[in-house]
């Protein structure tokens, strides 16, 4: 028994360390071919795990069934858990589509979903975890600029194209030329949105609110850059942190400020509560929301107060565009509700790559540069668009909108 | 010139004016008994000796120099150590580390306190680089401070030094204070505060004590100390200060003080023959 | 100004709620329960559930939330107070975190990760004031608000219960000796904190028209902020705080702007920390109470293990990348040794010297950014960068947090949680230096003699030569008399002091250690990342390695680093949960907090 003793407290603390080493070891195992995007109750529609070794394999393209494999990294769980959820239905319709005209040159595309709460120090992990999964051919991710820039070095450096589907960073894509993005530009978006408050709508004294993270800077800057121009004054310029539910204080300030307008560079959930919080201040003006407002939830969540709110979005159900119209009628099919902007963003991110796949092979290399040469891609959101110098995609256009009993519309002037 | 010297010292404490005037001296080598009914303001007086607290009033030296505005951390690098009441070793420190605790002060030029911020940085920086590299001088000292330790812990026989590895939580009761004065040894002290040292210990335990201190006393430390005990007063003071209700009532030889009247009734109270006495002599003088 | 007031005055209202019951669970329990947040989140959820599922009108749907948040309050005392309680305030701000992890993830399964609306179903009334409004629903908070106050007050000091739950806060050992049920005191404690932390959930979530899984953690804080103005434990002082607070947080918008709002609210409460610790009522800094003798924490002794056991581990870790191809687990242990790191330079204070630290993640980030800001615009190599920035990041670290030291226990803690806030709210708003919310994009990889290190192997060899050289650092300091001082500081520091230790001195020391070695990790992590913004190191981090320090063992250097791999090794390998696996890890946590208290590499005697 003593001895006993003695040989277990001697050797525990050796033994936990190989415990430790064998947990990760055993993570390993996990990292090829495991489809682990978290399938409860959500409904996806991804084919069941196919078991792989975790040895480099000859080229994927050899076997001609084999599915192709894009790694999605996103939240889905923490505080932008709903986005990526969104995502998902973006992406389920536009794979069930793929899927359905044959796949890519009759293989399947599926993707997996990795977890990273967005969140940066996570990011870095799944990126190696994907690049070394030569299945994996294309990576689409991450939801915010600082969580998906984490890992942009990492998939520069290994050769596999990042697709960044949400994050606008101005410098996001310029870590490499394996870093690409489908969202626009903030270069466009709020000059547009700065066109409509001041030209169209003939608003002159504005009050900005913004919300303090990198692209809520960038834009409300871009804006009020573009606002002065057109001859604007800006009266007020406040920025709220990201989880600030209380907007009294910051709107008390902005109606002292005696504007004609009020100016949200916000998120729906922010912009709701500040439309809600409004009428209890007193501030009756105009509301103009930049894009990322635009989103049922913004309506459900806004109640009575969302009404007669401004926004300029690239996409609208509504809008008459015949491929808008298929893309909307086939998610109101599948999901029972409108599509919003993360779910058409997702959806687009995918077509995109499926299309470079089908047109210049469904290779990691191959992606890159079939990004860099393809022409004229069927977007939703851009109708026919090509990627730019900047390895963004160019010439978004614009709708403005309006919230008329309780729904979204064009606005026509 | 006394080695310790408290120069009419007062306390408040909110309302309470716990100590009233105290006066008292402490010459080299000499062992000090301070006695007193509860809440005589005996504590108190070792909190302000050992700046633990400082007077609203009055001053204290110590070798020459006040020390009564000094942080607790510099009276002990002045040459002060003392033990508490309610004994205070660390408890998951090993019996060895809580007495080389004590020596902490004798790490000169490591640990002297900077006066300055910027001095108390470099000061800093210093003895993070010698504890880094562990220069031959430095191991040299710690060697022999460790074997300081076992020479003091041996003082008390057989009780510590087979423990030496042991945390303290895991000691008796006595076997705690021991470490604790042990502590306080390690230090080196021109004066050695011993608070209530045999307090809760058994009447065997309190002579080993009383035979330590006056081995103590015979190596010429000058101590000053709180006891409740008075077998243990009569065997090792050479003069005995009684305290109440915070000002020093009687001071002398120990023989002396233990028949005083005034210390009696501080400690006992009145005798009903001695108040008769009084009311006697009170309403003699109401009728003249 | 009149507005800015009544703003003020509607959102302390808020924070009003909030703070009472996080004031009563204090002053029942000793804990800063860190689940109330969670609780506060499914009451709202139940209400939410009982008035837009069902229908029922807002008074039955109150009352269903405040049995279902009173049950969901008795379930955490179950399983993550009571099996704690002897085990001190350290581990149980641990499992309440654990639990709240647990909550929060549970929620998202249940409904979703989405915010939902919660429609008021009052009236529409309102009270026109000058330049604002007052709805009836913020009459209706204030009444439950003042409700709630007064009905606590007549159960404390009226009731015999109440009696009982006061006697149990001052000394449970006591009450039990006098016969009171201290197991039942606890559970009515937190039946009750639950129940008003639902209710204050429902109603905030009625007034914002919003709710969602994770709104429970900004709760907390403010909660807590409240709760300390007022001074813990007194219910009648956290409505004072709410309001307090609120007032201040809508004038700092009016002066500075709302991104400094938070900053204000932790400014203010560190102010509150160091001056007036008992509160804004109190009427003087109050002393605090010497412990009694033999009231002893013990922390379990750190298994001995051979001498070979350490450069074997160490050759083992070196030789790693030559045994495995596959670049995904290095990197995930190369981030493991940045935070064994964090974790080893934290043990050094809240291990070895005592000093809790919630804020750790302000060194890092210190570190993070001042490598970023000096190899990006000052070019300064990363070699030079390597030493020059912890120190940097050394020396401000231990000047913020010197007025702090002299703080002890729950009350050190949350001003260090605040001082973590505030270089995080610091960097958001310091435009000019750290770009604020952009972060600094673009930093170099790590380079010594003009070669990049940007391979993984690379990486990870530079990882673990940096926390190797931190465990020689840490443990060469904490074997010396340094070690032994800074033991003393956490034992006892009326005793430590008496023999020399002036206490500024060596916690500064501790902190200072500290401070360069997390910010080391810091740089690393910078460079390696390329990427910095004010939100990558958060709260969330600081607690991470909180929980590896005190899994692995307080005060133990192989513990830290053990600690530290297996928590980043665990969420990784059970990746596979998908949206369970913080559930699963939060299980976890608890587990193992209650069957090795001490950590896994201390032993349980």
């Amino acid at each position: 028994m003593k001895i006993g003793n003695k040989f277990v407290s001697r050797f525990r603390p050796a033994a936990l360390a190989v415990l430790a080493l064998a947990l990760l070891l055993s993570a390993c195992g996990k990292v090829s071919g495991t489809q682990n995007s978290a399938q409860a109750g959500a409904g996806a529609q991804n084919s069941p795990s196919a078991p792989a070794s975790a040895s480099a394999e000859p080229s994927p393209s050899a076997a001609s069934t084999e599915p192709i494999l894009i790694g999605v990294t996103g939240p889905l769980t923490g505080d932008n858990a709903e986005y990526g959820k969104q995502w998902r239905k973006g992406f389920d319709l536009a794979l069930g589509e793929i899927n359905g005209e044959g796949g890519i040159n009759g293989r399947p595309l599926e993707y997996v979903f990795e977890d990273t709460q967005s969140d940066p120090k996570q990011t870095p992990a799944v990126a190696q975890k994907f690049v070394a999964n030569p299945k994996i051919v294309a990576v689409i991710g991450d939801f915010s600029s600082p969580a998906s820039m984490a890992a942009s070095p990492i998939y520069q450096r290994s050769g596999l194209v990042q697709l960044g589907i949400t994050n606008s960073h101005p410098d996001f894509t310029s870590t490499g030329d394996y870093i690409w993005s489908n969202t626009s530009n903030q270069r466009d978006d709020a000059p547009y949105l700065a066109q409509l408050a001041v030209e169209v709508l003939g608003k002159k004294r504005l009050a900005v609110l913004y919300l303090n993270t990198d692209w809520g800077k960038t834009t409300s800057d871009l804006f009020i850059g573009k606002a002065k121009e057109l001859g604007a004054e800006i009266v007020a310029q406040e920025a709220y942190l990201s989880n600030e539910k209380d907007f009294r204080p910051i709107l008390s300030k902005a109606r002292d400020a005696n504007p004609d307008a009020l100016i949200l560079i916000s998120y729906y959930n922010d912009g709701a509560l500040i439309a809600q919080q409004r009428q209890a201040v007193g501030l009756d003006t105009t509301v103009v929301g930049i894009g990322s407002i635009y989103s049922p939830q913004f309506i459900r969540l806004g109640g009575e107060a969302a009404e007669g709110v401004f926004t300029a979005t690239r996409f609208y159900p509504g809008e008459s565009r015949e491929e808008v119209q298929r893309f909307v009628q086939a998610y109101r099919a599948k999901y029972n509700e409108d599509p919003d902007n993360f779910s058409a963003v997702a959806y687009d991110g995918i077509k995109i790559l499926a299309q470079v796949m089908r047109q210049y092979g469904a290779e990691r290399k191959a992606i890159r540069d079939g990004l860099e040469a393809i022409q004229d891609l069927d977007t939703v959101l851009y109708g026919k668009a090509s990627f730019g110098p900047d390895r963004r995609l160019e010439n978004p256009h614009f709708l403005p909108l309006i919230v008329k009993d309780g729904k979204f519309e064009l606005w026509q002037p | 010139m006394s080695l310790l010297s408290v120069r009419n010292v007062h306390k408040h404490f909110g309302g309470l004016h716990a100590l009233r005037g105290v006066s008292l001296d402490l010459e080299e080598g000499e062992t000090v008994a301070i006695i007193g009914p509860n809440g005589a303001g005996k504590t108190t007086l070792f909190n302000l000796i050992s700046c633990e607290d400082s007077p609203d009033e009055g001053e204290i030296v110590l070798d020459g120099r006040r020390i009564d505005s000094l942080p607790p951390h510099l009276a002990a690098a002045r040459g002060l150590a003392r033990t508490f009441q309610n004994g205070r070793v660390f408890g998951n420190l090993t019996v060895l580390e809580n007495v080389l605790l004590g020596a902490h002060t004798r790490l000169h030029g490591l640990t002297d306190p900077g006066s300055r911020p910027l001095g108390a940085l470099f000061l800093s920086l210093r003895e993070i680089a010698c504890c880094l590299i562990q220069p031959r001088r430095f191991r040299k000292l710690e060697a022999e401070l460790a074997e300081e330790a076992k020479e003091i812990l041996s003082m008390f026989g057989e009780r510590l030094l087979p423990r030496l590895h042991q945390p303290a939580y895991s000691l008796s009761y006595a076997n705690r204070r021991r470490t604790e004065l042990a502590r306080a040894l390690a230090l080196r002290p021109k004066v050695l505060l011993l608070d209530e040292p045999t307090a809760g210990m058994n009447p065997t335990e309190t002579e080993e004590m009383t035979e330590v201190i006056l081995q103590l006393q015979r190596r010429g430390q000058t101590m000053l100390i709180i006891e409740h005990k008075l077998e243990l007063v009569m065997a090792v003071a050479h003069r005995v200060v009684a305290l109440d209700a915070g000002a020093v009532l009687v001071s002398g030889h120990p023989e002396q003080v233990r028949s005083d009247p005034k210390l009696i009734e501080a400690y006992v109270g009145k005798t009903r023959a001695d108040l008769a006495k009084e009311n006697a002599a009170l309403a003699l003088t109401a009728e003249a | 100004m009149l507005d800015q007031w009544i703003n003020g005055l509607v959102i302390g209202n808020l924070y009003m709620l909030t703070a009472i019951g996080i004031t009563q669970i204090y002053g029942v329990a000793g804990v800063v329960n860190f689940a109330h947040g969670s609780v506060y989140m499914f009451g709202a959820y139940i209400g939410w559930m009982a008035i837009t599922w069902f229908g029922w009108p807002l008074l039955p749907a109150i009352g269903l939330v405040l049995a279902g948040s009173a049950l969901l309050g008795l379930l955490l005392e179950r399983f993550a107070v009571r099996p704690f309680a002897q085990a001190g305030s350290t581990i149980l701000l641990l499992t309440t975190i654990a639990a709240g992890l647990i909550l929060d993830n549970a929620a998202q399964v249940i409904w979703g990760p989405q915010t939902q609306a919660l429609r008021n179903p009052l009236p529409q009334w309102y009270l026109q004031l000058e330049s604002g409004i007052v709805t009836l629903l913020d009459l209706f908070i204030l009444a439950c608000g003042v409700t709630t106050a007064l009905i606590l007050h007549l159960f404390l000091y009226r009731s015999r219960a109440g009696w009982a739950v006061r006697a149990t806060a001052q000394d449970r050992d006591a009450a039990l000796q006098m016969g009171i049920d201290v197991n039942g005191v606890s559970r009515l404690s937190f039946a009750l904190a639950g129940a008003f932390a639902g209710l204050s959930g429902l109603l905030v979530g009625l007034y914002f028209n919003n709710i969602y899984p994770t709104m429970g953690a900004s709760a907390t804080l403010k909660g807590t902020t409240a709760a300390l103005l007022g001074g813990l434990g007194n219910v009648p002082g956290a409505i004072l705080g709410a309001y307090v607070l609120g007032i201040v947080e809508a004038f700092s918008v009016e002066w500075l702007g709302a991104s400094y709002r938070n900053l204000v609210a932790v400014v203010l409460l560190i102010g509150v920390l160091l001056f007036r610790p008992s509160g804004l009522l109190a009427p003087r800094r109050a002393l605090n109470p010497e412990p009694t003798a033999g009231t002893f924490i013990p922390h379990g002794r750190p298994l001995r293990f051979p001498r070979w056991v350490v450069p074997a581990a160490a050759a083992i870790a070196a030789a790693l990348p030559f045994a495995l191809v596959n670049p995904y687990p290095l990197q995930v242990l190369a981030i493991g040794w940045a935070f064994a790191l964090m974790a080893v330079s934290l043990n050094l204070i809240s291990g070895t010297t005592g000093q809790i630290s919630l804020g750790h993640a302000g060194f890092v980030t210190l570190g993070a950014y001042a490598s970023a800001i000096f190899t990006s615009r000052l070019d300064l190599s990363f070699a030079a960068s390597l030493i020059i920035s912890p120190l940097v990041a050394a020396v401000i670290g231990v000047l913020l947090c010197y007025p702090a030291l002299r703080l002890r226990g729950q009350y050190l803690a949350i001003a260090t949680l605040g001082l973590g806030e505030a270089i995080s709210l610091i960097a958001l708003n310091w435009d000019a230096v750290t770009l604020g919310p952009l972060g600094i994009s673009n930093i170099q990889p790590p380079a010594f003699f003009g070669r990049e290190l940007v391979s993984p192997v690379a990486q990870y060899w530079l990882a673990l030569a940096i926390l190797l050289a931190g465990v020689w650092i840490v443990h060469r300091l904490t074997r010396s008399h340094l070690g032994r001082a800074f033991r003393a500081v956490r034992e006892d520091e009326v005793a430590a002091r008496a023999f020399g230790v002036g206490l500024s001195r060596y916690k500064s020391l501790a902190f200072g250690v500290s401070a360069f070695l997390a910010a080391l990790a810091g740089v690393f992590l910078a460079h390696s990342y390329s990427y910095i913004a004010p939100d990558t190191f958060t709260f969330a981090l600081s607690i991470q390695v909180l929980t590896m320090i005190i899994l692995g063992g307080r005060d133990n250097l192989a513990g830290a680093v053990l600690g530290a791999v297996l928590l980043i090794a665990l969420p990784e390998s059970i990746r596979f949960l998908g949206e369970y696996r913080f559930i699963l890890y939060g299980l976890l946590l608890i587990v193992m907090l209650r069957f090795r208290p001490y950590g896994l590499l201390n032993s349980t005697k």
